[in-house]
């Protein structure tokens, strides 16, 4: 396109950084470039990053850096020289504002100490500048980490904080906010006064309200000793301040108030439960929600983390009609990506433990927004959505009811199981794992959209979160299916990878692996067959297990999997009583009676369980292993059992006991009437 | 008696007012007046406080000087700021910019909603001005970077364009957008944005007050019959109709 050449046209980047850079570039033409350049990028991200990749932060810094050097000298030109100083500094704002590649370049060009020494500065407009730029450097994570401990440190923080100057204050507060990580850290501010400086600020301008809130959250966050300091009588009332703010008229100072207050909720128990500022807490959020502006995108995450994990929160919101308010606005076509994730983190929220919430979801037909937001570009929506599935497929009415098992959630949650980043991989999982539990066994769309394939290829996942909820998964998918769909699973699955499962390093895949075999030898005899096979290789992998794992989950379940197996024909059961009570007698301890022993109720129950389908009535081999366990002294651990506190322990003890006792007493009597 | 205070003992009146419906004569009206105290200062700081919101700053200054009313602003700040409003009424946007961002290079750094309604005035400028070329220019490579930051902006940025194609642009029916009123309407976002920043109330108070004042009689029409206030501008009293 051809360009015209008015007098107003802006200068091409490449002949801005050129002059800027010059050495035969007279220094008012400099000073007329930079206005340029700083006029050019304010509020334009796309000009910011066009001239960061020239290398414009550089030469910008070297320039703040000889003005600074130059005007040290005096003389007639300190007019000119703190022109520089401000419109230098005021580019490098820029660059640092809301973009992390410009803080980099910004730091990296060493225009950190430059600003640092300005704030000093006697031209008030100077100091300003600094101060603003610092400010909006400390905005962004990649700030360097204040060193709080360090005396000089908190005495220079001191002094920002007690400055006049409003942007010198707010880069105190920005400090704070950014760097204040440690309980040592939040110790050694509120040692050194800084609350008492703070709460003054809760007091001034709306910007050094915001810039306060903020900070005292910071501090107070997970640090009860801190928070009770704050809400000391030496603090006036600045709790019930705080709790003014929340009425204040900016929407921005409301959401602030709002964060500072559940930080000290959340930090200690006694302070900010009764119900009127429950209730104000939610009210003054959900309002929120409704803001066009960033306030909007933030409010959401805000009110999540008032409610995640507590149900009573969740209560009240879902009495304030939460739900709905947020339906209207998936209604209204959210496009922007953090809005519709704090949408999502909400709904995930309210459903967590609610039967009510889920239904009242349901019934407002969210699911149909679900299968865009599965498809959406960002990584935070998908995840959010699939934690949102998760979550409300916990009610086992609707699973039932097959509200979940269909082709618009199923396929695009199975096709996030290869999605680029592992963490939506393992939230699809989660939400698969709760929807594959479908009791009407509509398993087969699952099966059917390729499911079974990505589930397998992902339990051999190098990431160990990744291979154990897949494997999870795979275990709800076998929960109560057809003996068909175990065969296409297994096929699928084979039988070496199974081993190598349950063989798996970490005891969680060992346990979900068990747990996945079990569901699958459940049910017919075809089925114990089937998983077994030839060699009974798994059968021997198990047992292995279960000789040298240390950990109670992985027991039993690989204990409730033999007693699977032992419900079978006479070679099952045989084989199972070889492993646990193998002839040779080498283990010192048999497993069998090593587990009996077990502190740990789940594991006795699972044991006796075992006993009880090995000593079955009806089966040939029986009475010789009967005879068997009698010799292993198992009668005696069994009569120590049958008052145990626990009743599933108690109860089945006893079966297996009168079991034991009727064939020993038929043995006894058949050997002694016969002649 | 100027008409403002008549206005604020109005609001004052019905506010105490009884509850149950009645019938109020206009006599028994005034003499309620009468009686209800405002006291000058505050109407001043009233006055005061409009006159420098909205950025008039010699009658800020005669006031000053007549009333003995100290503004809650430093007038120094009022002028830079009127610069920058008087510059979008009269067109010259990119003035307007360079005076906002030598006030304060955060504010346009910070209000991408702002930013966007500054270089969309500047495109109407261009337009209204007869330089399609480099309208076209502009709205390429300024306009639609702002398109692709934030897809809130796209339909107004369409609306904007649209303006191109057509020839008789005062009747299109987008024309809307070069009335004087879009300046004014930018001129003021502009004027509450600078307010923000420097940490002042951007609306004035006057306005809530007479919002009061409407909604109040509101509420007491259903209770009573009284003489109203019906034209704000002249702040008569209008006896009920019986």
């Amino acid at each position: 396109m051809p360009t015209s050449a008015t007098s107003n046209h802006p200068s091409r980047p490449e002949d801005l950084i050129g002059r800027l850079n010059s050495a035969h570039t007279p220094y008012e033409a400099k000073l007329k470039a930079l206005r340029d350049l700083k006029n050019q990028i304010i509020g334009n991200r796309t000009k910011k990053l066009a001239f960061l990749k020239l290398g414009a932060v550089p030469s910008v810094v070297s320039i703040l850096s000889s003005a600074a050097a130059a005007q040290g000298g005096g003389g007639d030109n300190r007019e000119f020289y703190e022109s520089v100083l401000i419109q230098s500094a005021a580019v490098i704002g820029s660059f640092a504002c809301g973009l992390d590649a410009g803080v980099k370049a910004v730091l990296d060009a060493g225009a950190f100490p430059l600003l640092l020494s300005l704030i000093s500065h006697l031209n008030e407009k100077v100091a300003d500048a600094g101060a603003r730029s610092l400010k909006l450097i400390y905005q962004s994570k990649r700030a360097p980490k204040y060193e709080f401990l360090q005396e000089k440190n908190m005495e220079f923080l001191l002094s920002l904080l007690n400055s006049k100057n409003e942007n010198v204050t707010g880069l105190g507060a920005n400090i704070i906010t950014h760097s204040c990580q440690t309980t040592a850290e939040q110790q050694a501010l509120s040692e050194a006064g800084v609350i008492k400086r703070l709460v003054g600020l809760l007091g001034g301008s709306i910007n050094q309200k915001d810039a306060s809130l903020e900070s005292l959250a910071a501090m107070v966050k997970e640090n009860p000793e801190v928070s009770a300091k704050f809400m000391g009588p030496e603090n006036g009332r600045a709790l019930n301040v705080v709790i003014e703010l929340m009425k204040d008229k900016h929407p921005r100072t409301r959401l602030l108030a709002c964060m500072c207050l559940i930080s000290i909720r959340n930090t200690s128990t006694s302070y900010l439960q009764d119900s009127g500022i429950k209730n104000s807490l939610v009210s003054v959020l959900l309002e929120l929600l409704d803001d066009p502006g960033p306030v909007g995108d933030e409010a959401p995450f805000v009110l999540s983390s008032l409610i995640t994990e507590k149900e009573d929160m969740q209560k009240i919101a879902f009495n304030a009609n939460l739900i709905e308010k947020l339906c209207e606005h998936l209604n209204a076509g959210s496009y922007q990506a953090k809005r519709l994730q704090g949408i999502f983190l909400l709904l995930g929220d309210l459903c967590s433990k609610l039967e009510c919430c889920r239904d009242r979801v349901l019934d407002l037909q969210v699911l149909n927004f679900v299968t865009e937001a599965l498809a959406h570009d960002s990584a935070e929506v998908r995840t959010a959505a699939c934690n949102f599935l998760k979550n409300v497929s916990r009610s086992v009415k609707n699973l039932s009811a097959g509200q979940f098992m269909n082709e618009a959630v199923a396929v695009p949650l199975v096709r996030l199981l290869c999605d680029s980043s592992s963490s939506v991989q393992i939230a699809a999982l989660g939400a698969i794992s709760n929807i594959v539990v479908d009791f009407m066994a509509h398993k087969s769309v699952l099966v059917q959209c390729g499911g079974v394939k990505q589930l397998v290829q992902l339990s051999k996942s190098m990431e160990s979160a990744i291979r154990v909820n897949a494997v999870w998964a795979l275990r709800n998918l076998t929960f109560l299916v057809s003996y068909r769909c175990k065969e296409e699973i297994l096929l699928e699955l084979t039988s070496a990878t199974l081993i190598s499962l349950i063989n798996d390093p970490e005891p969680s895949v060992q346990g979900q692996a068990l747990a996945l075999v079990r569901n699958l030898v459940d049910g017919t005899l075809n089925s114990i067959n089937y998983v077994f096979g030839e060699d009974g290789a798994v059968l021997h992998a198990i047992a292995r297990q279960l000789r040298s794992t240390s950990k109670v989950e992985v027991q039993i379940q690989g204990m409730y999997t033999l007693s699977n197996v032992a419900s079978g024909n006479e070679l099952h059961k045989e084989a199972v009583m070889n492993q646990l009570l193998p002839q040779a007698g080498n283990d010192a301890e048999k497993t069998l009676v090593k587990f009996l022993q077990s502190t740990d109720s789940r594991l006795c129950t699972a044991t006796l369980w075992a006993l009880i389908n090995l000593t079955f009535p009806g089966s040939p081999g029986t009475c010789r292993r009967v005879t068997e366990l009698r010799n292993a002294g198992i009668i005696t651990q069994l009569k120590n059992m049958i008052n145990d506190h626990c009743l599933d322990v108690k109860l089945r003890a006893r079966m297996a006991l009168g079991q034991l006792m009727i064939f020993g007493s038929v043995w006894t009597w058949y050997t002694s009437i016969k002649v | 008696m100027s008409l403002f205070w008549i206005v604020i003992r109005q609001l004052a009146e019905i506010q105490a007012m009884a509850t149950s419906k009645k019938v109020i004569t206009r006599a028994d009206w005034e003499k309620k007046l009468n009686d209800v105290k405002v006291r000058k200062e505050d109407m001043n700081k009233l006055v005061m406080n409009f006159l420098v919101t909205e950025g008039y700053v010699e009658a800020a200054e005669k006031f000053r000087l007549e009333s003995g009313t100290e503004p809650d602003i430093d007038l120094a700040t009022i002028t830079d700021r009127m610069a920058v409003k008087k510059a979008v009424q009269s067109g010259n946007v990119e003035d307007a910019i360079e005076k906002v961002n030598d006030l304060n290079p955060e504010i346009l750094d910070t209000n991408p909603q702002l930013f966007f309604h500054l270089q969309q005035q500047r495109l109407i400028e261009l337009i209204r001005n007869g330089k399609v070329e480099e309208a076209l220019e502009f709205a390429q490579e300024e306009l639609a970077p702002r398109g692709e930051e934030n897809q809130g902006f796209l339909e107004e940025l369409e609306r904007t364009v649209a303006l191109l194609a057509f020839e008789d642009v005062s009747n299109c029916p987008v024309g809307e957008l070069l009335d004087i009123s879009q300046r004014l309407k930018t001129a003021s976002e502009v004027n509450a944005a600078i307010l923000t920043s420097q940490s002042h109330e951007k609306d004035p108070k006057l306005p809530s007050l007479l919002k009061m004042l409407i909604w109040v009689q509101t509420q007491l029409d259903e209770k009573a019959s009284y003489p109203r206030i019906n034209d704000l501008s002249t702040a008569v009293l209008e006896d009920p109709a019986v």
